[in-house]
């Protein structure tokens, strides 16, 4: 792999490569040292983290859908404080040169400033303001769908944070670019889409919804199309440099978010299947650049053409 | 204990034979996973060419090492399942593992660090449904260290179409007490029938169960109740099996401790699982 291809200052935030493991689907990445050389991650980006540790939805909380998954894990994480204490010197000691982002969210406007500020310390290399869980109340949503409220909880994280803000959307809106002008506007240094879709499973036996949420969020391949359209229309919208995500597997697929208007991508699900996809599409991405006489991954970036 | 590294190996099948109805029989060459795979671990595999998305859980049945093969023996009960079934010999097959932790062995049932033998009076091991796969491995385990003292098998299922299960666990099992749900072969009734008698035959000093919830659930109270040491494997709908999707997550009864069931388990003890 030809790291100075691929080397991406995204919003401030460096990497080596453009590709980060997303929010929910990669751990905290040390998870992932088994399968795969972490300094070859661009970003590991953190399990959303509360302030108060979560159990998360009871239930099943995971169900196989037509290419992807459904999930309801309701945001299940050991919350801020013991993050701080337990977690982030370990990821720091195993994986010392990755970039590390933190995605969290919160209940209340406040709450979102206090976990910016408590995020703003060595080894967090930029945050992710989740206000797109579709899960929990307390996962932002609210947020997510009101241009104002996003506005104001990014404001509440700028002033807490001197740290690169990226502010993650729900694609659960009319329209994303609404959205996302509405927070550039609040001052956020990126954004980052799409979340997960919210769908829902019936178990035509029982008659009940299989999820013990009764709805969930839509992942995998099947949301790809949605997503790199939602990137395609953000990036008309916006000057901030935009996080693409939604069904990525492999380095085309990456690519066609790239073309869309995104500066980096994230793989999500694709974790869950194949442990070492951060790298392939990193690879596969260089590969790509390789064979079209490309200097540098940014030559791709907005250059679909229409 | 010996460090294990998980990898994703591309295996092929050697064998995928039909053991009744809907049960199937998958000899994977992948000499990695074999070569490191402990009784009570399990595998997540997928077919690259099927058309599901997510790996399959399965318990590893049983490994051979010198070989390079895993035996697994599975359900077909979904989409995912029938496409395994409808895999021949020569054909790829993606193995990621091994998972989890496995069944501990020992006086108290931690690891006793070197042997993995347990000690005390006898071991009962009890399987339900295809729960019974990983207890096969785990039986030859315990046959292979201690010949004079092989474990005792307690086997519940449908009916008498699923003894096949007979043949893989006879060479490794001192007895093996079959209960049928109809009747149609040993004693009629659940697994938990069948434990007066074996309780009073036998000085059953570890217990390791693998089957449906409910069935465990009784089981491991009795158990409790006699103070006999008690471990169950459980299963839960998952997406990774390396401890990142949180699909399987429960809270410890006793520690009150977040628990992942594949990456802390799949095998816990049993006042952990379940209420005393």
């Amino acid at each position: 792999m030809n790291f100075e291809r691929l080397a991406t200052d995204f919003a401030g935030i460096k990497m080596k490569t453009p590709v980060m493991g997303a929010s929910g689907t990669f751990g905290f990445g040390i998870e992932y040292k088994d399968f795969l050389d972490l300094s070859d991650v661009g970003a590991i980006i953190s399990k959303g983290l509360t302030p108060l540790p979560r159990p998360g939805n009871n239930g099943v909380r995971v169900a196989e859908t037509p290419g992807g998954m459904l999930n309801c894990i309701g945001l299940e994480n050991p919350g801020i404080d013991g993050f701080l204490r337990d977690i982030l010197p370990r990821v720091r000691q195993e994986a010392p040169d990755t970039a590390f982002i933190a995605n969290f969210s919160a209940g209340t406007v406040e709450d979102y400033g206090m976990m910016a500020a408590k995020l703003d310390v060595d080894g967090v290399d930029g945050v992710e303001v989740n206000i797109s869980c579709p899960n929990v109340k307390e996962g932002g949503i609210v947020f997510g769908t009101d241009p104002r409220a996003a506005a104001a909880v990014t404001e509440a994280v700028k002033k807490n944070t001197k740290k690169p803000v990226i502010v993650k959307l729900s694609p659960n809106v009319t329209d994303i670019t609404v959205m996302a002008r509405a927070v550039e506007e609040a001052g956020a240094d990126a954004i980052a889409l799409i979340n997960t879709l919210t769908g829902m499973v019936i178990d035509i036996r029982t008659r009940r919804p299989l999820l013990g949420n009764v709805t969930g969020g839509l992942s995998g391949p099947a949301v790809k199309p949605i997503a790199v359209r939602m990137v395609w229309q953000a990036a008309q919208a916006v000057k901030i440099p935009i996080l693409g995500l939604g069904g990525i597997t492999c380095g085309e697929d990456a690519v066609e978010f790239l073309l869309a208007g995104a500066s980096a991508v994230a793989v999500g699900a694709e974790n869950f299947v194949h442990p070492d996809a951060v790298v392939r599409v990193a690879e596969d991405i260089d590969a790509y650049l390789e064979a079209g006489g490309m200097k540098h991954v940014s030559e791709l970036v907005g250059q679909v053409r229409l | 204990m010996l460090v294990l590294s998980m990898l994703v190996e591309l295996g092929y099948i050697v064998e995928n034979n039909i053991l009744s109805d809907d049960v199937r029989a998958m000899v994977i060459q992948a000499p990695q996973v074999a070569a490191q795979a402990e009784p009570g671990q399990f595998v997540m595999v997928k077919n690259e060419s099927g058309s599901t998305f997510l790996r399959r859980p399965f318990g590893v049945a049983d490994v051979d090492r010198e070989r390079g093969r895993l035996l697994l023996i599975y359900r077909v009960a979904g989409k995912g399942t029938r496409e395994l079934a409808g895999l021949e010999p020569t054909m790829e097959i993606s193995v990621e593992g091994p998972l989890g932790g496995g069944f501990r062995f020992g006086e108290d049932g931690a690891s006793d660090g070197c042997a993995g033998r347990d000690k005390g009076g006898r071991t009962l091991l009890i399987g339900g449904g295809v729960g019974v796969a990983p207890l096969i491995y785990t039986a030859r385990h315990l046959a292979e260290l201690e010949p004079d003292n092989k474990p005792l098998f307690l086997l519940g299922v449908r009916s008498a179409d699923e003894l096949f299960w007979q043949d893989y666990l006879k060479d490794f099992t001192e007895e093996i007490m079959v209960t049928t749900n109809d009747g149609s072969a040993g004693k009629k009734g659940f697994a938990i029938d069948a434990m007066p008698e074996l309780l009073e035959k036998y000085d059953i000093s570890h217990i390791k169960i693998c089957g449906p919830t409910i069935m465990m659930e009784g089981l491991a109270k009795l158990a409790m109740e006699r103070g006999i040491e008690c471990q169950v494997s459980l299963e839960k709908r998952m997406a990774c099996g390396i401890g990142v999707c949180l699909g399987c997550t429960f809270e410890g009864k006793v520690s009150g401790k977040r628990w992942k069931i594949c990456h802390d388990g799949p095998v816990f003890p049993a006042e952990e699982v379940f209420e005393r």
